[in-house]
């Protein structure tokens, strides 16, 4: 069974070839690699990954993820983004980048409808509605972030669109306003509460069997160290709820390259649920991966 | 005070829960609902935005700081119509640990999952769920696995399907219904398919023990807490 790191990014330097948006995150002159990500796979024997875009969400922004996909297409897969501009429109945005290039989806942070829960709710009033709509007609994953304004409203639109293959980010959870930092690695670090409203949202959406967790960005939410123990219930929680067939490991690199390190990431499953079984952690650290989002057999 | 019959220690021990039909109704009744929906407009904007931090669900509401709204919500508490049951099933040991106000709205399911609150070595624990509005079938209505505090019982599946939970009892009822269960036992909200939001009111209560009271919590309301059994109900003896 492969081993297939399920999220993090890849960036080179801001460039006529490559271009791309600058933040405090990603400044113009820093670059992360895919040969340098390669290094990390090879020395840990991780087999393939999924390359999420950053840096922009235009077409011309995709160059370098669509570049690293083309070299090394038995190695990567990749999830895009759409420019809030084209919402409503973003069906030839979406097609364009997935047209032989290797993307397989796209990436959300916000939903997009009724702020008041009371609300009555119709999901085609929704800013993302068209954007799973042709999701659900073109068989692209859906890759979820959302802001924690928006969790519940995720449901809705798994309910209407149960085509959809769902992966939710790191953990389930959907930052809150004023949450995001950076830590003194450059990190990014979200205040999360240790009882969560997680659990009461984006965690009971493993009703769904078209939706399926991430278990990674441990070191944003942690209190604690490397192993982050305080986050271990949470992952032995989501394994009984979601099963191991519903479950991807992956680490958000680069962020955690140094700290805590990638080899150690590679063992944060079987460290967070001591009694796992050894076909639930094969499916966790690739079998999932690779059956849900469809990656080619490693020739 | 009502006292539990013969019957109702046998359903309590053997079942696990005791449903109380009209324990509030009339203008006290009326009076409750309307503090409720009262005060759950007052606070809604600050749920609102905790919401938006990421602080609190928005897929249930409860109003903060309940007893300290109106004397109304605290005369709940050691309400006749169930009180006299939770004081002969703990022994006339009994504390009070807190409320929950809460309205959940509609959503394409339930907020929480079948679980318990507590595992069986934890001491007695009871809640009380007071239906604020009519609760039909299918509109987020409390269910309850019978049998399911006893030692032994079980093992019981986390099922996601949560009508698949099997020999379980759902609990509709008219506004003023109480239901007290022990919540050792396996129990959840429902799936609440219609336009209407549940409200309720889940009072939590334990077996007095050393390490479970808390003297400080309910000081707040002392000046309510106006006779011995209530100052020891609220911990603030």
């Amino acid at each position: 069974m492969p081993r297939i790191d399920a999220h993090g990014h890849v960036f080179t330097r801001a460039s006529a070839e490559f271009p791309r948006e600058v933040s405090p995150l990603v400044p113009a002159d820093k670059e992360e690699t895919v040969e340098t990500l390669l290094t990390y796979m090879d020395t840990n024997l991780i087999d393939q990954a999924v390359l999420v875009q950053i840096g922009g969400t235009t077409y011309e922004h995709h160059a370098y993820l669509k570049h690293c996909l083309q070299r090394y297409p038995q190695k990567f897969q990749g999830i895009g983004l759409v420019p809030e501009a084209l919402r409503q429109t973003p069906e030839e945005h979406m097609d364009r980048l997935t047209d032989g290039t290797g993307l397989v989806g796209f990436r959300l942070n916000t939903v997009g409808g009724p702020r008041d829960p009371f609300d009555p709710i119709d999901v085609r009033t929704f800013d993302t509605f068209r954007i799973w709509q042709h999701a659900a007609e073109k068989d692209y994953v859906l890759w979820l972030y959302i802001s924690a304004r928006d969790a519940h409203l995720i449901a809705y639109l798994v309910d209407a669109f149960p085509q959809v293959r769902v992966v939710l980010n790191h953990l389930g959870i959907c930052p809150g306003e004023g949450t995001f930092s950076h830590d003194q690695w450059g990190r990014p670090q979200v205040d999360t509460p240790s009882y969560n409203p997680a659990f009461h949202t984006t965690h009971r959406l493993s009703a769904y069997e078209n939706v399926t967790l991430h278990l990674s960005g441990q070191y944003a939410f942690s209190k604690d160290p490397f192993p982050y123990n305080d986050l271990a219930p949470w992952h032995q929680k989501l394994l009984k709820s979601f099963g191991a067939d519903r479950l991807m490991w992956a680490t958000d690199f680069p962020w955690i390259y140094e700290h805590p390190g990638y080899d150690k990431l590679t063992t944060i499953i079987e460290t967070s649920i001591p009694d796992i079984q050894p076909h639930e952690l094969e499916a966790i650290m690739g079998g999932t991966a690779r059956r849900f989002l469809r990656f080619p057999d490693i020739a | 005070m009502m006292q539990p019959t013969e019957e109702a220690y046998r359903h309590w021990h053997e079942e696990g829960y005791l449903v109380f039909e009209n324990a509030i109704q009339g203008e006290e009744l009326a009076r409750l609902q309307s503090a409720f929906d009262h005060w759950a407009a007052v606070c809604k904007e600050d749920w609102l935005l905790s919401i938006e931090r990421g602080e609190a669900s928005a897929t249930f509401y409860d109003i903060p700081n309940v007893l300290k709204k109106d004397e109304v919500f605290i005369d709940l508490v050691d309400h006749p119509g169930f009180y006299g049951h939770l004081m002969a099933f703990t022994d006339n040991d009994l504390i009070f640990l807190g409320p929950q106000a809460r309205t959940v709205p509609p959503w394409v399911m339930s907020y929480t999952g079948w679980h318990p609150d507590v595992p069986p070595d934890h001491p007695l624990h009871i809640k009380v769920q007071i239906y604020i509005n009519d609760v039909e079938s299918n509109s987020g209505e409390f269910a309850y696995v019978p049998g399911s505090h006893k030692p032994g019982a079980g093992p019981y599946s986390r099922v996601n399907n949560l009508a698949a939970m099997p020999g379980h009892k759902r609990f509709t009822g008219k506004a003023g219904t109480a239901i007290m269960f022990n919540s050792y036992g396996w129990h959840v909200a429902m799936d609440n398919h219609t336009s209407v939001p549940r409200k309720s009111i889940i009072l939590i209560y334990e077996r007095r023990t050393p390490g479970r009271v808390e003297p400080g919590k309910f000081a707040a309301i002392t000046s309510s807490a106006n006779t011995p059994d209530r100052r020891r109900l609220f911990s603030l003896v």
